[in-house]
């Protein structure tokens, strides 16, 4: 027994069927969580070796080289690039998408290991870290205060840190920002000189008076009784009064040398939230956890932990990164109700039946929601690919049911049964459907097989329509039928409602119309052949030449997520104050500037160590870095990139600054980031590569770029302590000593650690601020020898200034430096690649220096390969489904001169709306193919039908665009009406996606009025070949057989 | 008695059968999924491409009244839906 068959018997178990797999679909979307884009594994490990007292140089040759050209036989290797600076080695291998990081990390530690034996003694042993995009923090939160500044740390740290981070999936939890509580023992150098003291005598001092000592036990009588020294400071206060020595036979009380001072760590990193001195704490999460559920877990904590801080303290959110997920996915939810909405429209629009449009729009949520099961059993997310699948499927998945529903109501309208007829009519279109139905997934089956980044985010593309598709194929044999046979009456016209014949007769007698003008513009077009090719040969020529040059293309489209992120560089060594004015400076102009900024964060100072992520960013005293949130695009006028361009001129304007980098959407690169043009120049001579970075550097700014980045830093001015060493010899003194009263004077010793409830705070003793700020200062700096001679440090060596050589960076096993240059309004990558490459070309560069177009480009490339390669395995599967469904190569041949005026669709779309081609537009062309041979195939299909039924050639073909335009133009414009939204999106995230709604679309649209004169033209050609063979082959047929008797 | 050939698209199988109920004929022999083609209009019934509806094919041994009854319901059926095309064709048996 046939599905149909078995279902229109049993219509309840069918019913319940369906209405179990939409339960499954109701509770997987409830359960689903939303990401922005699909789980994508980092592909990034980095080595770093450490071998200390090595130069850049020696590093870049003792370690960098030797590990790379080990590991530079790891399997699946994209590109190997190191960093050599003093002390470190740190080498990244960038592995190609898709590769399991679990293996490639197990083939790094296999070569390391062979490959350790060869590395200089003193190295040490190299480590392997990865990195990804999950160790890129969550939510940054901000915190002022005003009286309860002096203890905001150890507030933080016990009545939020500790909390957040007991929050399931936080990996995470570090202040930044917020000094540390330390009592300072701050030294005038004169006095101690004076006393003969030093800085070392008074932290072993301090030590040794911070002390509690268990002395044993003693025995009194019956009792034991523990005997301790109970002398750890219990009040700050106590230290000044410790004595330190004594002189002229009185006591030298520390309060005399010194002054102690509890109060805030030194010289740490500063921020501030729209202008007021704060702090910030940033939430990483565990990898592979999902950031919307932690910071909605987060913010739900939040109001909580703050009715425990004192009520000075204020909590706000900098940067909240699963903002931009939640409204781009509310965008999309958006767009998809739009487009049920819309093919709800044009289903009822020509059914002109209210009960056939229920039928057909419930095949809709039953498909949509199989395919989140399906998300939902694969532990995937709601995200950008997966919504977008389904705002896509939409169109298509009424098409088979519509073709069923038809020939249903026709087999009615007949007198059948409505039962039997649901039987019958679906059996004869079956075949007619699921061909059509394949045909569609020879388009998405193969996308789920393509490798690399296009794989990663096109693998739920594929899986998703494909499911929805088969299900919807699924409904349209069993559900439609089904409900045809209980639902579907014979039409009786007379009885049809006032305002029913009101709105329909018109559009009847519209669609009438439409079919008998376009079945004369066919028959005219029947009997002029030639011009008609010649036409349709003359559209592709000409579109090809005007267009295929105006087309540019793209990676993947910048989305515009409301974050701007900008770091400015002041020359090195700037004092903290001066950094700080300008920053407040950029902070207040900004804010005033753009009222679209609603909040703005910035750091400048140098971050503690124990601040992992603040450590992991550049910083130092010299160095601002700013968090700027503008919010909804859908809210502001100006785009991010438009701001940014503002700002990128702003900061030219000032001299002091020494470079910038304003990074539109906070980062560059990768999915939906700010994209950018980079030239690699590569050569061993620095004084070459920095001039020939230069060169291009200028090249880009007369391209109109504003900023440039070149990644190699200038060789950095410090001063350093040359030692004599015959006169440190000479009093008894190493290096290494002298080295040490030096840090213990600039730097201070800790001396120890004064404890209060629980907490330990540095006890931190060296000069006082005032004592060590010029290189005078630095000089009288006393020594003392071993035999306790005071020695000042002039006169064991020198202070010179020197320029530290920068990092050289090395990539593909060559050193390289690479100049990046986001680009300007109204480029894509393609202009400025083209551009900068002419340059390049016609002005030369310094010998020894090559180039190549770095940074996405790569990618690009290889993505669009994997894509046309994809294509043409599209159109060959295209055509072997349906050869197969007209058992001929002909039929299949002339249908698929469709695709190429979908590409002349394309090509017009894009040009004309002035959008590059980006991977989601190539995707969208790659889709079309497979749509566009439908309304071929329905043509050819009743063509031949007709003619199988006795109807000459063109008559057959003039009848069946008669009477099949409405069943394709229903599809066509169920597909196109539905790709709209997408196409014409303006929501969040929308950049991404419009590129594939307009391919499909344009293309689309454009192949149907084509196709629905041409391929008829095609068909008439071909097949009236095909007879007068047939004809000559029996003639010929005849001819022998006459003559075989006459030769007897 | 009168042998009864019954040939119809197979979609008034249902109306057939109980037009023979009515007239209370219990025997008969039925083909499923039979092809034919009509001597003068109608569209031929032949499961191919070109005509995908299939015919089913009866035939009945009764008496020449109950033949005479059934005759008139399945007219009534023919004429109720023209377009599905019904045929019957009678003809006189021995009894023996």
């Amino acid at each position: 027994m046939s599905l149909f068959s078995s279902a229109v018997k049993k219509p309840i178990t069918t019913a319940l069927i369906f209405v179990a797999i939409a339960i499954f679909g109701i509770f997987s979307l409830i359960t689903l969580p939303i990401d922005l884009f699909p789980h994508i594994e980092s592909n990034t490990i980095m080595v770093m070796t450490s071998y200390s007292g090595a130069s850049a140089s020696d590093i870049e040759n003792n370690i960098s080289k030797p590990l790379e050209n080990t590991l530079n036989s790891v399997s699946y290797l994209k590109h190997i690039s190191s960093q050599s600076r003093e002390n470190v080695s740190v080498i990244s291998l960038e592995f190609q998408y898709g590769r399991d990081i679990e293996t490639a990390t197990n083939d790094v530690r296999d070569k390391l290991e062979m490959v350790k034996s060869y590395l200089p003694d003193g190295a040490s042993n190299p480590v392997i870290f990865k990195f990804g995009s999950d160790d890129i923090p969550i939510l940054i939160l901000s915190v002022t205060a005003k009286e309860s500044m002096a203890g905001l740390y150890k507030i933080m740290d016990e009545k939020i840190v500790n909390e957040l981070a007991r929050v399931n999936g936080v990996g995470s939890v570090s202040v930044s920002g917020i000094p540390k509580r330390e009592i300072m023992v701050l030294c005038d150098p004169y006095k101690l000189d004076a006393y003969n003291l030093t800085i070392e005598a008074i932290s072993s001092l301090i030590a040794s008076e911070n002390r509690n000592i268990p002395a044993g036990t003693i025995e009194t009588g019956s009792n034991t009784y523990s005997l301790r020294v109970q002398k750890e400071f219990g009040s700050s206060k106590e230290i000044e009064d410790l004595v330190v020595g004594s002189y002229n036979g009185g006591n030298v009380y520390l309060r005399d040398v010194a002054r102690v001072v509890d109060g805030l760590q030194e010289r740490s990193q500063e921020s501030f939230i729209n202008g007021q001195l704060g702090g910030m704490v940033i939430i990483q999460k565990q990898t592979g956890e999902n950031s919307v559920q932690i910071v909605d877990k987060v913010k739900e904590e939040l109001p909580k932990l703050e009715k425990n801080l004192p009520s000075d303290i204020k909590l706000n959110v900098i940067i909240d990164t699963t903002e931009n997920i939640t409204r781009t996915i509310g965008s999309l939810e958006r767009t998809i109700v739009i487009t049920l909405l819309i093919v709800m429209l044009v289903v009822f629009f020509f059914l002109g039946r209210w009960r056939a449009t229920i039928i057909i729009l419930i095949t809709i949520p039953i498909s949509l929601l199989a395919s989140l099961v399906y998300l939902y059993a694969t532990g995937n997310t709601l995200n950008m690919i997966s919504m977008s699948s389904l705002s896509i499927a939409i169109g298509m998945v009424v098409d088979a049911a519509i073709v069923v529903l038809e020939n249903i109501t026709s087999h009615i309208d007949k007198g059948s049964n409505p039962k039997q007829a649901a039987v019958y009519a679906t059996n004869e279109v079956a075949m007619a459907v699921v061909a059509s139905s394949l045909t569609t997934l020879a388009v998405f089956l193969p996308m789920t097989l393509v490798s690399g980044l296009a794989g990663i985010m096109f693998r739920q593309l594929g899986w998703m329509v494909s499911i929805v598709i088969t299900v919807s194929t699924l409904c349209a044999l069993a559900l439609t039928p089904m409900m045809c046979s209980t639902m579907l009456r014979a039409q009786n016209k007379d009885k049809d409602a006032g305002w029913y014949k009101l709105i329909f007769t018109p559009i009847n007698k519209f669609l009438d119309w439409l079919s008998r003008t376009y079945a004369r513009i066919l028959d005219w077009a029947l009997r002029h052949k030639r011009i008609v090719v010649a036409i349709a040969v003359g559209i592709l020529a000409a579109v090809g030449a005007i267009c295929g040059p105006l087309m540019k293309s793209e990676f993947i489209p910048e989305q515009d997520n409301g974050r701007i992120s900008v770091t400015v560089q002041l020359p090195v060594g700037t004092r903290q104050e001066i950094t700080r004015d300008l920053a407040l400076e950029l902070d207040r102009r900004w804010r005033a500037e753009f009222p679209e900024i609603q909040r703005l964060g910035l750091a400048e100072g140098t971050a503690d160590s124990d601040n992992m992520f603040a450590s992991m960013r550049s910083n130092g005293s010299h160095i601002i870095s700013m968090n700027i949130s503008c919010g909804s695009m859908e809210k502001r006028k100006r785009s991010i990139k438009e701001i940014s361009n503002i700002m990128m001129s702003e900061l030219a304007e000032y001299n002091q600054i020494r470079r910038f980098n304003v990074v539109a959407g906070g980062q560059q690169g990768g999915m939906g980031g700010q994209t950018v043009c980079q030239i690699d120049l590569y050569g061993y001579d620095f004084g070459a590569t920095d001039e020939a970075a230069a060169q291009v550097s200028s090249w880009f700014k007369e391209l109109g770029v504003k900023q440039t980045v070149i990644s190699r830093d200038d060789y950095i001015p410090e001063y350093q302590v040359d030692l004599d060493r015959e006169k440190i010899a000479q009093y008894g003194l190493n290096t290494a000593t002298v080295a040490t009263f030096l840090r213990n004077r600039i730097n201070g010793a800790i001396a120890s650690e004064y404890r209060e409830s629980g907490d330990e705070y540095d006890i931190r003793v060296r000069y006082a601020p005032e004592y060590r700020q010029s290189m005078k200062d630095v000089e009288n700096i006393t020594v003392y020898s071993s035999t306790g001679q005071a020695i000042k440090l002039r006169e064991l060596g020198t202070i010179v200034e020197a320029m530290t050589p920068p990092t050289i960076a090395r990539k593909d096993r060559e050193r390289y430096v690479s100049v990046t240059a986001p680009l300007p309004d109204g480029m894509a990558t393609s202009d400025m690649n083209e551009a900068i490459s002419a340059k390049i070309e016609e002005n030369g560069l310094p010998a020894g220096v090559s180039w190549k177009i770095g940074g996405t480009y790569d990618d690009q490339v290889q993505t669009f390969k994997s894509l046309g390669l994809l294509m043409v395995l599209i159109i060959i599967l295209v055509f072997i489904v349906m050869a197969a469904q007209f058992e001929s190569l002909t039929y299949p041949f002339v249908i698929m001169f469709a695709v190429p005026f979908a590409f002349v669709g394309v090509l017009i779309g894009l040009v004309l709306t002035g959008t590059p081609l980006s991977i989601m537009a190539m995707v969208g062309a790659v889709m079309t193919i497979g749509i566009v041979v439908n309304n071929g195939i329905v043509l050819v299909d009743y063509a031949n039908l007709n003619r199988e039924r006795g109807m000459g050639i063109i008559r057959a073909v003039v009848d069946s665009g008669h009477s099949r335009l409405r069943p394709v133009l229903m599809t066509t414009l169920t597909t196109v009406l539905g790709m709209l939204p997408l196409a014409l999106g303006r929501g969040e995230g929308s950049e991404v996606w419009r590129g594939m709604g307009m391919t499909v679309a344009w293309g689309l649209s454009v192949s149907t009025v084509v196709t629905l004169v041409f391929v008829p033209v095609l068909y008439t050609i071909f097949a009236a070949f095909g007879l007068t063979r047939k004809r000559k082959k029996a003639l010929k047929a005849a001819n022998q057989t006459q003559t075989i008797p006459q030769n007897s | 008695m009168k042998a009864v050939f019954i040939a119809y698209n197979e979609a008034q199988g249902a109306a057939v059968l109980e037009a023979l109920e009515k007239v209370f004929i219990k025997g008969f022999t039925l083909w499923e999924q039979v092809q034919g083609r009509g001597s003068r209009d109608g569209e031929p019934h032949l499961g191919s491409h070109a005509w995908p509806t299939m015919n089913s094919a009866m035939v009945t041994f009764v008496e020449d009244d109950a033949s005479k009854r059934l005759k008139e319901r399945l007219k009534e059926i023919d004429d109720l839906k023209p377009a599905l095309g019904l045929r019957v064709f009678t003809w006189t048996i021995d009894e023996d």
